[in-house]
C-alpha cells in the first residue's frame, strides 16, 4: 500500500489522466478510502474549476467581429504591399476558379482566330505595310515610299535627271513628285 | 464530387485541351500549296487627266505617285506553287518573276526580278500581308512610267 | 482569408483565455491574441500541418504572452479590479451570500498566487486547465519534454495548494 505522501505526489496526475491503469486504480482506491488525501484532491480540483471558471467568464465577452478587425487591421497596416497583392492573387484565383479560367481561354482564343473569317484583315493592323526584306538595284537610283492612308510600299526605281527622257510636251518624270 | 469534376482534375483536363488547341493552331498556319499572284500593269503619265476605271480601288494607292493620269496595261493572274516562279511579260521587253518564299505569320514572302532585255533592274524580297500588295514602279515606257501592282493571296 | 477567418472565430476566445490567464491584464491580454492571429496569418504558409492546428497557434501565444509578461510592469492587483466586470457579468444564481463573498476571496488570491509563478509554471498550470492539454501536447507547446510538464505542473499546484489552503 502506498503511504499518503506518495499518493499526493500523483494526485495531479491522476486527475490529469496521465497514470497508466494500475497506478491509476491504486490512487483512486487510496482516495476513497483516506480524507485527508480527498481533501488534497478537492483541492486541487476547486483551484482547476475557478480558475478556468474565471477565465472562461471573461473570454466569453470578447466578441468575435470586433477582435476579428483588430486582427484586419494588424493585417493590412503590417503586411507588405507585395505580400497583400500575392494574398489577393492567391484569394481571387482559387483552383476552381482557375479550372474556369481555362476554357474560357480556350474559348476566347477560338474566337480570335476565327475572326479573320467575319473581319478579314482585321490582324494586320499596324503591321499591314509590305517589307521590304532585301533591295538590289545593280546600280539604280532607287526609292522607298509608304503610304501611311493606303498602307502601301512604294518601291520606285528612277534616273537621275539627267539622264534620257522620252518627253513630249510635259516630260513625265521618272521620279515622282512624292 | 465526382472525382473528373473537381477543380484539379478539372485544371488537368482542360490544360490539355489548350495544349492540344494551341497545337491544332499552331499546325493551322501551315505552308500554303499555292500562291495567287496578280500583277497589274499600269502607265502612269502625266499627257491627261484620266484615271482608267479599271483600277477602281486603287486610287488611294496610285494618289502618292502624283501623276495625273493612269492606264491599265494588262492585269495577269498565276497560281504559283509555293517554292515555285511564276513569270509575267512586262511591255518594254521586260519580265517580272515572282517566287514565294514562305508564308508565316499571315505575310508572305516574295522573291521579285524585273529583268530588261534579259539583264537585271531589280532584285528585291518582300514581305506582304496575305492579300496584300506592294508597288514596283519607275521604269519609263511610252511617255510615262509603269507602275506595278503584285499582289499575292496565299492558296 | 475566409477561411483563416473561420480559423479565428473558432479559436479567438480559447487563445484569449490562455493569454490572459498568464497576463493577467485584460487590454494586454487583448492586444497579444490579436496579435497571435496575425502573427499566425502572416506564418499559416509555413504551418506544415505536422502538429495540430491549435497547438500551433497556442504556441505563438504563449511565446508572446511570455515576451510581454517580461515588458509588463503593471500591478497584478490591476486584474483584480478588471475582475469587477467580470463578476457582474456572470449568471446571478440563489447563492449563500456567504458562498459568494468566499468564491470572491478564492478567485482574487487564486490570481495573485498564480501571478506569482514564473511564466513557465503559470503557462503549465493555464494550458492544463483551462484546455485539458495532455502533457505531450504542452510540451510541444512550450517546448520541453512531458517529464517537464510533469513536474512544473506538480510544482505549481502545490505553490498553488500552499497559498490557497486557507481558502478552500
Amino acid at each position: 500500500m502506498r503511504d499518503c505522501e506518495s499518493i499526493r505526489q500523483s494526485i495531479g496526475r491522476w486527475l490529469d489522466g496521465e497514470l497508466e491503469a494500475p497506478e491509476s486504480e491504486s490512487v483512486r482506491a487510496h482516495l476513497a478510502s483516506c480524507a485527508e488525501c480527498g481533501k488534497a484532491q478537492q483541492q486541487l480540483e476547486s483551484i482547476q474549476q475557478m480558475l478556468k471558471k474565471t477565465l472562461l467568464a471573461e473570454a466569453q465577452q470578447i466578441e468575435f467581429l470586433p477582435f476579428w478587425r483588430g486582427v484586419q487591421l494588424r493585417i493590412a497596416q503590417r503586411t507588405p504591399w507585395h505580400e497583400q497583392a500575392l494574398d489577393w492573387v492567391r484569394a481571387t484565383f482559387t483552383l476552381s476558379r482557375a479550372a474556369w479560367l481555362v476554357p474560357a481561354s480556350i474559348a476566347l482564343i477560338l474566337a480570335i482566330l476565327s475572326l479573320e473569317s467575319y473581319v478579314p484583315g482585321w490582324r494586320e493592323g499596324r503591321n499591314s505595310f509590305a517589307s521590304v526584306e532585301s533591295i538590289d538595284a545593280y546600280g539604280r537610283n532607287v526609292a522607298l515610299l509608304r503610304e501611311n492612308e493606303s498602307k502601301t510600299t512604294v518601291i520606285w526605281l528612277y534616273e537621275d535627271q539627267e539622264g534620257e527622257n522620252e518627253t513630249a510636251d510635259e516630260p513625265a518624270k521618272s521620279a515622282p513628285a512624292f | 464530387m465526382r472525382p473528373l469534376m473537381n477543380p484539379r482534375n478539372q485544371l488537368r483536363l482542360f490544360s490539355l485541351v489548350l495544349i492540344l488547341a494551341a497545337g491544332w493552331v499552331g499546325a493551322a498556319e501551315k505552308n500554303p500549296q499555292s500562291v495567287q499572284v496578280t500583277i497589274r500593269t499600269i502607265l502612269a503619265e502625266n499627257k491627261s487627266d484620266d484615271f482608267d476605271p479599271k483600277l477602281k480601288g486603287m486610287e488611294q494607292q496610285l494618289k502618292p505617285l502624283k501623276y495625273r493620269s493612269y492606264h491599265l496595261l494588262k492585269a495577269e493572274d498565276q497560281n504559283v506553287p509555293a517554292k515555285g516562279t511564276g513569270s509575267f511579260e512586262i511591255p518594254g521587253g521586260r519580265s517580272l518573276t515572282v517566287a514565294p518564299q514562305e508564308f508565316q505569320n499571315n505575310r508572305i514572302a516574295l522573291k521579285v526580278r524585273l529583268t530588261e532585255r534579259d539583264k537585271p533592274v531589280i532584285d528585291t524580297t518582300v514581305k506582304i500581308p496575305n492579300k496584300g500588295n506592294f508597288i514596283l514602279g519607275g521604269p519609263p515606257h511610252e511617255g510615262g512610267v509603269l507602275v506595278l501592282s503584285i499582289s499575292a493571296t496565299a492558296q | 482569408m475566409a477561411s483563416f477567418q473561420e480559423l479565428v472565430s473558432r479559436y479567438h476566445q480559447k487563445v484569449y483565455m490562455v493569454i490572459l490567464g498568464l497576463l493577467h491584464n485584460r487590454d494586454d491580454a487583448l492586444e497579444v491574441a490579436q496579435e497571435t492571429f496575425f502573427r499566425a496569418y502572416r506564418k499559416i504558409g509555413s504551418f506544415e500541418g505536422g502538429s495540430s492546428f491549435y497547438t500551433w497557434i497556442y504556441r505563438i501565444a504563449v511565446n508572446l504572452a511570455i515576451d510581454a509578461q517580461r515588458r509588463q510592469k503593471r500591478n497584478p492587483l490591476d486584474f483584480r479590479e478588471t475582475m469587477d466586470g467580470v463578476l457582474e457579468a456572470q449568471e446571478e444564481t440563489a447563492r449563500d451570500p456567504f458562498a459568494d463573498v468566499h468564491d470572491r476571496e478564492l478567485r482574487e488570491n487564486l490570481i495573485r498566487a498564480i501571478n506569482e509563478l514564473t511564466p513557465e509554471h503559470k503557462a503549465v498550470i493555464v494550458l492544463r486547465t483551462i484546455e485539458g492539454l495532455s502533457y505531450k501536447d504542452i510540451g510541444d507547446i512550450l517546448g520541453c519534454s512531458e517529464g517537464t510538464v510533469m513536474s512544473r505542473l506538480h510544482y505549481a499546484r502545490k505553490k498553488l495548494q500552499d497559498k490557497l489552503s486557507a481558502f478552500l
